[in-house]
């Protein structure tokens, strides 16, 4: 048997590492944030465990978010999302599901709720679900995402940045985060990007872009290591 | 602030799901808890019931879109997990997770069998019932456990429901809403935001 302790080792969230809420200019955060005390919960069982085998339940599909089924190409510019899904000591974690969404090079989601006057593309549908390999490593093939405005009065834009919704080992390692694209002006002025108080943690929100010689020709390569909480938080099934 | 060092690392900030979680990621099914996958029978074991209730935001209006997830024992109180010394007898045709979507009414529900209770550490944990809400506005997870009307003696022992202030315990144990098409049913309505004994209690981990 694993040690179960290494196991329930979840440190509590680091100063400036969480997002600090709520967010002005972010109308939202003022009516749905909790605004009681979040009570201190200790780790049973329940909390440190977390589905089996949940690619069972959730279809893992291509990663190919760039071309149709027919291989028509998306607008925009191609590029090669890939990294590692890690634990707290730096372990891969296999078998995490990792969920990704984006708008396409416009800055529009293909979605219902997205009505804004900027093109939809037919080519791009912009999600997709894939699981980890047996290094934790994932990989998407897919376009830039555009940025786009939000519709609050003192306007500010969201800069290209990926959705990510990661289901690791256990619940507590369940993680929703987004990716950000180095160099962009605008995440500095990103309300979201810049609501985490610690520069290091706003760091390992931007994605690494790869040399293009160890990349190539066919599409842009950026590296994004996804750290979820809790240190060897890998069961060894 | 300087503290990365080499063998260390930190885990990503949470952000927003927002309000683009691509909708085709739900499938039938999704909230059904019995079922390891969408063409697997149900579990056969335990008593089954609905959970069915509506997220509200601040000033009690309902919230479209938001994403529950719920996970659980098995009716014997196991997880088919590593981390449980008793995985090999959890029941593996029990799945544990679902995920719900709620409507534009705000009204969601999910499907699966009564866990069981079980003991660690020297101490009892009664059946409950963990969620996960996200959703637009929601820059963290909300995370809460919900409680049984039908285990009161258990309820007041167990460590988690215990963490709360002794007059605030009540609003973590869901309603019975009887029997509903033969089926046992409960209701749970979540308010994210609002005043102290009404904005549902929300944990930190
Ligand atoms: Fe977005």
């Amino acid at each position: 048997m694993r040690n179960t302790l290494s196991l329930r080792s979840y440190d509590p969230w680091p100063e400036g590492v969480q997002p600090s809420v709520p967010i002005e200019g972010y109308t939202n955060t003022w009516t749905h944030t909790p605004s009681q005390t979040l009570y201190q919960r200790p780790v049973t069982r329940t909390e440190a465990t977390g589905p089996a085998n949940l690619w069972r339940k959730l279809k893992c599909g291509d990663s190919n978010l760039a071309q149709t089924s027919t291989g028509k190409f998306a607008q925009g510019l191609l590029m090669q999302v890939s990294g590692r899904v890690l634990d707290e000591d730096g372990r891969p974690i296999p078998n995490a599901i990792v969920e990704l969404w984006q708008a396409n090079a416009a800055g529009r989601y293909t979605h219902a709720l997205d009505q804004r006057e900027a093109p939809l593309d037919p080519n791009f549908l912009g999600h997709g679900r894939v699981r980890s390999d047996e290094n934790g490593g994932y990989s998407f093939l897919t376009i830039k995402p555009g940025a786009y405005p939000v519709p609050v009065k003192d306007t500010w834009w969201r800069p290209p940045h990926i959705h990510f919704s990661v289901l690791g080992p256990s619940s507590l390692s369940r993680l929703v985060t987004q990716m950000y694209f180095p160099g962009d002006p605008l995440n500095e002025w990103d309300r979201i990007l810049q609501s985490v108080g610690d520069a290091g943690a706003r760091q390992r929100l931007i994605a690494k872009q790869l040399h293009p010689a160890d990349v190539g020709v066919d599409h842009l390569g950026f590296h994004h290591d996804i750290v979820l909480r809790g240190r060897s938080a890998t069961p060894e099934a | 602030m300087q503290h990365l060092t080499q063998s260390r690392r930190f885990p990503l900030s949470q952000h927003t799901i927002g309000p683009f979680f691509p909708a085709d990621y739900f499938l039938p099914g999704d909230n059904d808890l019995t079922r390891v996958s969408a063409d697997a029978a149900p579990t056969t074991k335990g008593d089954p019931f609905t959970l069915t209730g509506i997220v509200r935001k601040e000033g009690r209006e309902p919230v479209a879109n938001a994403i529950l997830e719920l996970w659980q024992a098995d009716s014997s109180g196991r997880f088919r997990h590593p981390e449980d010394p008793e995985a090999d007898k959890a029941d593996p045709d029990f799945l544990g997770w679902g995920r719900a979507w709620s409507e534009g009414d705000g009204a969601y529900s999910f499907h699966s069998v009564v866990p069981g209770g079980y003991d660690e550490n020297g101490q009892h944990r009664a059946p409950h019932l963990n969620i996960l809400v996200m959703g637009i506005g929601l820059m963290r997870i909300a995370e809460t456990t919900l409680f049984f009307p039908d285990f009161p003696e258990e309820n007041a022992a167990d460590p988690v429901l215990s963490v709360l202030p002794e007059d605030l315990r009540h609003m973590l144990v869901m309603r019975d809403n009887g029997m509903v098409d033969g089926v046992r049913s409960y209701g749970f309505d979540f308010l994210l935001r609002g005043p102290r004994g009404e904005e549902t209690p929300f944990f930190e981990t």
